[in-house]
């Protein structure tokens, strides 16, 4: 396992569709050949830049509700979230905020190359172990997705 | 009428709006805080195995993760019917006050400093952890930072698993600690009292020494009378993990002390058609009287500023000085002014770290005898813990092989429910008049709720920022005139 390469699925594990990145994590840790560390997050936060330092590159997934058809996969880059609109809230940190806080402060040490996947959700609030049916599909496209970056990185 | 209503565009963190009714002179009639607050974990907990309570609880808020771990853990204890040998107890107690440490930092240099750091009616762009770091510094940043990734160290290492805990077990604590790992702890544990210095240097730097700001924090615009709720140990001293509840007027009398189940004995919970929200009150000062504050009332606060106001000091020699200090600037008890939560955290953050420092060397910390193995089940076991934001009440009824029948959660913000609608109002009355709606006006009521530190239902989360708000403002003719957004 190289600790350059990082993939997080950042979710809560017994919520329907919120479950797609923590999902995508499983399904790699199932491959038991994964060249990078697999890990998991039930929110976004600090603990996020904590698995991300020190990292040559990573890979965040993620559910999001952007009303989008469900299932739709968007690739975006830190620039794409960290835009003013990603910085507010009131219990937690954002992702922009966290990742913006880790490039302000530790340039040196945050990947050179962070990619984010975003899976738009169906129902986040249903309590189960499976993703509904077109999330599921796109839980499965992510994978492949990241297998070839996977092999990229290891090339 | 005219309705100002605050709006959250992000639907994965819950049902949560602020809606402001104007009279028409402009003037604020009233104001109400909505919000979904449980997924209906209290029925998906039902004929799950009481072990795998506090491991799926956790999930219930991915923030706050530790406490809803630690109080089911605490419930399963009574379950049962067995009670952690002193080791495991520590055990439990070093790992709940590195959460202490994180949990504070992060509420206060990411969501409370940014309104005094960078100020109150500056732009969301600039108001939060990015822009805080850009006025105090990235040296400050960087140690901030870096001292509080030590708390998620401890975290990690006792908890058993990277991120989410494992290590609860009914009558004890499974993760024992090697000699080694006791000196990496307390390494760690003192650089968690550091970053409490700093903390409370930069609040004295920037609001102490600020009158403007000392003026919001001791003002009657944040003020709000009610009772408080909060556990003490047997010296009257605030504690997190477990101790007595105490619980007082908004005089400051004490209405009783209660432990576990007699919970039901102090706190009711009333239903209003317009919240998914329960209100909780004091029962032992009356029936339901509504949202109102002043002499009387029978709502109640829990939290930071709470645990200061039913204690009479804490157990470790800094937080002491820094907790007279808070009293004697503030004078007259209890301490109703809502911003001083801030301060309180702040003073907390370093308690904790303390008693990180005296746990971890503890010579007993490293005992193997961690557990008490249970020999039988009473079937019923409420845990009650301090949060961070407040006090935490898990109950669960189980047969008599520990599967739950029934499980009861009241969490810190339903106890505060009453409290924040009050406070919101109380902002919103002093920054809205005549209709002159400032672009600062949302910042300064989200002020007001700000210190209470709302647990919306985020077991769930946004990657485009949660509690973004939208004010819209409706002339008397009902036409929209103008719109303000922190998004």
């Amino acid at each position: 396992m190289n600790k350059d390469y990082l993939v997080m699925g950042i979710g809560n594990p017994l919520l329907q569709d919120d479950r797609a990145g923590v999902e995508v994590v499983e399904a790699l840790e199932a491959d038991g050949n994964f060249p990078g560390e697999l890990e998991v997050a039930y929110t976004v936060g600090f603990e996020v830049l904590d698995k991300t330092l020190g990292r040559k590159k990573a890979v965040i997934v993620d559910a999001c509700l952007l009303g989008r058809e469900p299932g739709t996969i968007l690739k975006l880059t830190v620039d794409d979230i960290m835009g003013s609109s990603s910085l507010s809230n009131s219990h937690a940190v954002t992702l922009g905020a966290t990742l913006k806080t880790g490039y302000e402060l530790f340039p040196e040490e945050m990947p050179e190359e962070l990619s984010i996947i975003l899976i738009e959700a169906e129902n986040v609030s249903e309590f189960s172990r499976t993703c509904s049916p077109k999330v599921q599909k796109a839980v499965g496209e992510t994978i492949s997705m990241i297998r070839d970056m996977a092999a990229s990185w290891v090339a | 009428m005219k309705k100002v209503e605050i709006n959250p565009i992000t639907r994965l963190e819950g049902h949560g709006k602020i809606a402001i009714f104007l009279d028409d002179d402009g003037n604020v009639d009233d104001a109400f805080f909505q919000t979904v607050e449980f997924r209906g974990y209290e029925k998906f907990l039902q004929g799950m195995p009481i072990e795998e309570v506090p491991r799926t609880v956790s999930t219930v808020c991915g923030v706050c993760r530790a406490v809803h771990f630690m109080a089911s853990m605490k419930a399963s204890d009574g379950v049962y019917g067995v009670t952690p040998p002193s080791a495991g107890r520590k055990l439990r107690e070093l790992f709940f006050n590195s959460h202490y440490v994180e949990d504070h930092a992060v509420i206060l240099y990411a969501l409370g400093f940014p309104d005094f750091v960078v100020g109150p009616e500056a732009s969301p762009a600039v108001r939060n952890v990015v822009g805080l770091i850009q006025a105090v510094g990235a040296e400050v940043g960087k140690a901030v930072l870096k001292k509080r990734s030590c708390a998620v160290k401890i975290f990690e290492v006792l908890g058993g698993k990277p991120n989410h805990p494992v290590a609860a077990l009914p009558g004890g604590w499974s993760k024992t600690l090697t000699e080694e790992e006791r000196e990496q702890i307390n390494g760690w544990s003192k650089e968690l009292v550091e970053l409490g210095k700093l903390t409370l240097q930069v609040f004295d730097d920037v609001v102490l020494k600020n009158p403007k700001y000392m003026d919001l924090v001791t003002g009657d615009m944040y003020r709000v009378e009610v009772g408080y709720m909060g556990s003490v140990d047997e010296n009257d001293r605030i504690t997190y993990y477990d101790g007595t509840q105490k619980i007082i007027d908004s005089d400051g009398k004490l209405v009783g002390t209660f432990k576990g189940k007699e919970y039901l004995d102090f706190i009711s919970e009333r239903v209003q058609p317009w919240s998914y929200l329960k209100f909780p009150y004091q029962k032992k000062l009356g029936g339901w009287q509504g949202i109102k504050d002043g002499p009387g009332t029978n709502l109640y606060c829990v939290g930071p500023l709470a645990r200061f106001n039913v204690a009479s000091g804490m157990d470790t020699p800094l937080a002491q000085e820094h907790f007279e200090r808070f009293h004697a600037t503030f004078g007259a008890r209890p301490v109703h002014q809502v911003l001083g939560y801030h301060w309180a955290r702040a003073i907390e953050l370093l308690n904790a770290a303390e008693k990180c420092v005296a746990l971890s060397e503890d010579p007993e910390i490293t005992s193997p005898d961690a557990w008490t193995k249970p020999t039988s089940c009473p079937g019923e076991g409420v845990g009650i813990i301090e949060a961070p934001r407040g006090t935490l009440i898990h109950h669960y009824v189980t047969n008599d092989k520990g599967i739950v029948e029934n499980a009861n959660l009241i969490v810190a913000t339903t106890h505060n429910n009453g409290p924040i609608n009050l406070a919101i109002k109380k902002a919103a009355k002093h920054f809205i008049k005549n209709g002159d709606v400032s672009e600062g006006m949302l910042n300064y009521v989200e002020m007001a709720f700000r210190p209470y530190d709302l647990c919306l239902a985020c077991a769930t989360h946004a990657v485009n920022g949660g509690q973004a708000m939208e004010v819209n403002i409706y002339g008397s003719d009902g036409e929209l005139r103008r719109t303000l957004k922190n998004f």
